[in-house]
């Protein structure tokens, strides 16, 4: 664990992509849950 | 829409993620790291355009057909048009702050086209929202789409052009006469190839995101008729 702090600290860039990464994971998956909930309500009764 | 086309999104904005952070780049002069920006914030206008361009289409149908269907999908383009057009505005007031040390520039003609371009739009949002009647609704709607797109090209792609400005690619852009890095394309290969696969990436998450806001759209107004019924 300490290895991986000491290269983010060392290569901030990674850091701050992996903050974006997370983020638009974060968006994706909302984003498909939403799709899916819709698919569902628009089902026939 | 197909599972591939959202997996196919994921994967391509994943990798804009991260080779925008990680490929090597070509040092623009004034910008350097930061010329990565480019990545995503130019991106966001070029959505907007689509979107409005989009918002124009359907409504040139509407008023051919009179298809509510049309004036529906008009509407939620325009809207998430709105939605990146502020996106790329807030991503540039960000990055002005840093090089150019303001928010704000008035006299900036990039950043004063999108504003003006982010106020005929929301206008037409307070434009449908205070119309009641179904019918007259679309119809103004549209007619106010159609002529709200005239000025994409000119607030978009002319007015920056012409006019002095800070924006690579402005009339007095000394660093490359006639046109700066973007203008020109004068980015290496790989930005390049970043840059154009960001763009492609972001208008496929667009048509995403509109298609869920049209079946929204349409499943509401469903909803509201079995009520009044």
């Amino acid at each position: 664990m300490d290895s991986i702090v000491k290269f983010l600290l060392d290569n901030s860039r990674v850091l701050v992509m992996l903050v974006v990464l997370i983020i638009w994971i974060g968006i994706f998956g909302y984003l498909w849950k939403l799709d899916k909930k819709v698919q569902k309500l628009e089902e026939p009764d | 829409m197909k599972t591939y086309y959202k997996i196919l999104v994921f994967v391509i904005l994943s990798g804009v993620c991260i080779a925008g952070f990680m490929v090597p780049i070509d040092f623009i002069p004034g910008l350097g790291e930061r010329a990565r920006n480019l990545f995503f914030h130019v991106p966001m206008s070029w959505v907007a355009a689509v979107a409005f361009l989009m918002s124009m289409v359907f409504s040139i149908r509407y008023l051919m057909t009179k298809n509510m269907d049309f004036d529906i999908k008009a509407h939620c383009a325009a809207e998430i048009g709105l939605l990146f057009c502020v996106l790329g505005y807030v991503t540039g007031t960000i990055w002005a702050r840093v090089d150019w040390g303001t928010f704000l520039k008035i006299d900036e003609p990039r950043m004063m086209s999108i504003l003006l371009l982010m106020l005929i739009y929301a206008a037409y949002l307070i434009l449908r929202s205070s119309i009641d009647e179904e019918e007259k609704k679309a119809r103004l709607s549209a007619v106010y789409l159609i002529i709200a797109f005239l000025t994409v090209p000119f607030f978009i792609f002319i007015m920056p052009r012409v006019f002095p400005g800070l924006h690579p690619g402005s009339a007095d852009d000394a660093q490359s006469p006639g046109g700066g890095p973007v203008v020109k394309n004068e980015m290496n290969s790989t930005m390049r190839i970043v840059f154009y696969t960001a763009s492609i990436g972001f208008v496929m998450l667009f048509v995403w995101i509109y298609n869920i806001r049209v079946r929204i759209e349409k499943l509401t107004i469903k909803k509201l008729r079995r009520i009044a019924i």
